[in-house]
């Protein structure tokens, strides 16, 4: 079973503190890939509605960038949220944790996305304290993610558990935002005309922005403006033929 | 030279026989109201209006609307708002709308759309507060500019700050931030084709989630009707207690006919009556 080292770690790290141990970043990098087994490969986010509302490949470039300065930022500061609140007292830190989710509930107003998002945080989040069963920070979110009404999103659970891991906290937004961007250039991959080569082409044009929207550090400050996304989302549930979830 | 402070206080009760009347009204200008009408349905419709024709740079504009219990209220205005170019010496414009809605009450919110031009800076704050069993109709459009002057997304900055709470939870918050010279509007991310978007939220304390659904299915059925020509529309229920409607639209046109639309459905399945269209020439 694999051990994460936050035991030993017992104040928020930064990027001037980070530890150059390469064993949290391992631990993150599995997290982080497509193939743990939370089932974000099943989710488009209100993508597939888009694709067949006439998205091209020609302009996911675009469109990804557009995405990042919006949601990504929105996201990216959630995660840093998170990620603050790890090494909170224990009231403190349960009254944040269901703060910023319910908060985060309220902000993202399609149906499917929402319950995408909180899917795929409780399952994370689950398997993080699994992974790590003597972490008590993560097993008590875990527990207050089962009280009637709780929810975690996945970019919470994701800033918390890497900053258990010892991750610094704006690497750990950019690192979200790379593995949640990869699975929808996935998405875009079964949607569209689009290879292998090119998505690696749109990933990699994609760094900046990521890196970008990663620097939101302030929740209160986000203020995503993605409406065609949004109708999107929400009518993708009625959509007579679908591959995804949402 | 700074901009106005003015203000508009409106409280709501119910009489006791099954009419609502506005028994309480402090007013500061620009902001006006001058009388409630009864509308036969048992609320009480007031159209709100700035005296100055607009909402200036640095002014700052508060309304607040208490509903009684088991008071009905509708709010409209005379006329779009209007935020007029920003000017170095004053602050950007603020525009505070606070509503709280007893047991039982409901407030339906229909304005006008809101029109930012040229070179405008504004912020807009609103904060509902829904007791148990009240109910929340509340429509926001907003436009692109003076379009028949070609001034489409030239404002400097648009906030749009918008949380709903119940006794239980917080169910909607809106935080939108447009400043179009940084982030283009026109990008297929944001409104790709469109100039006008609207959001329209439905809410009622207590009605359980299937009820929501259901109604969240009947009306993506009437947004698929009104999504045919220059606008596109979506449907989703919220967290708890309620629904949000989003649309997009090419002309200010696009967007009213389908609101009320929705507003009449809603109004229906929640209330099992008509949403009667206030009383002035759209």
């Amino acid at each position: 079973m694999l051990v994460f080292r936050t035991h030993m770690r017992t104040t928020t790290p930064t990027n001037t503190t980070m530890c150059t141990d390469p064993m949290p970043l391992l631990q993150l990098l599995q997290l982080a890939d497509s193939a743990v087994p939370i089932g974000s490969a099943a989710h488009s986010f209100g993508l597939e509605t888009l694709v067949q509302d006439g998205l091209s490949v020609d302009e996911l470039t675009l469109w990804f960038t557009g995405y990042l300065a919006e949601a990504g930022r929105l996201d990216a500061a959630a995660a840093r949220t998170a990620h603050r609140s790890a090494f909170l007292a224990d009231t403190e830190f349960i009254q944040q944790w269901i703060n910023l989710n319910q908060k985060l509930s309220a902000l993202k107003s399609g149906r499917e996305s929402r319950n995408a998002s909180t899917t795929l945080g409780r399952r994370f989040l689950s398997l993080a304290a699994a992974l790590a069963a003597e972490d008590l920070r993560l097993r008590q979110a875990s527990v207050a993610a089962r009280q009637p009404g709780g929810v975690t999103h996945h970019c919470v659970a994701f800033g918390l558990v890497a900053a258990r891991l010892g991750i610094a906290e704006e690497t750990a937004a950019a690192v979200y935002l790379q593995q949640s961007i990869m699975g929808l250039v996935s998405a875009c991959q079964r949607l569209m005309p689009l290879g292998q080569q090119q998505a690696s082409g749109i990933l990699w044009a994609l760094k900046k922005p990521i890196v970008e929207a990663a620097q939101s550090a302030n929740i209160d400050e986000a203020a995503p403006f993605l409406p065609t996304l949004d109708l999107a989302a929400m009518r993708h549930p009625y959509l007579s033929t679908r591959l995804f979830i949402s | 030279m700074q901009g106005v402070n003015g203000s508009i206080s409106l409280h709501f009760e119910s009489n006791g026989r099954g009419s609502t009347i506005l028994t309480d009204q402090q007013q500061r200008p620009p902001l006006q109201v001058i009388r409630a009408f009864d509308t036969g349905d048992g609320a009480a419709l007031v159209h709100l209006h700035n005296v100055s024709g607009g909402v200036l740079a640095g002014d700052h504009l508060e309304t607040t609307v208490t509903v009684g219990p088991g008071a009905r209220a509708r709010v409209t205005s005379t006329s779009s708002t209007r935020v007029y170019r920003h000017q170095e010496s004053r602050g950007d414009a603020k525009i505070i709308n606070t509503a709280t809605i007893a047991a039982n009450g409901i407030l339906e919110w229909l304005p006008d759309s809101l029109i930012p031009y040229a070179g405008s800076r504004c912020e807009q704050t609103t904060v509902v507060t829904m007791d148990t069993g009240s109910g929340l109709f509340w429509w926001e459009i907003v436009g692109p500019g003076r379009t028949a002057h070609n001034e489409v997304f030239q404002y400097e900055r648009l906030r749009l700050n918008f949380d709903v709470f119940t006794p239980d939870a917080l169910i909607f918050q809106e935080r939108i931030c447009l400043e179009p010279a940084l982030r283009p509007l026109s990008e297929p991310a944001r409104l790709g084709p469109y100039r006008y978007f609207c959001s329209f939220v439905v809410a009622k304390v207590g009605e359980d989630a299937r009820t929501w659904l259901d109604l969240e299915s009947r009306l993506h059925e009437q947004t698929r009707e009104w999504s045919l020509g220059d606008a596109s529309w979506g449907v989703s229920t919220l967290p708890a207690h309620g629904l949000i409607l989003r649309g997009l639209g090419v002309n200010a046109r696009d967007l009213l006919p389908g609101l009320q639309a929705y507003w009449q459905t809603a109004k229906r399945a929640l209330y099992g009556i008509d949403a009667i269209v206030p009383r002035k020439v759209y």
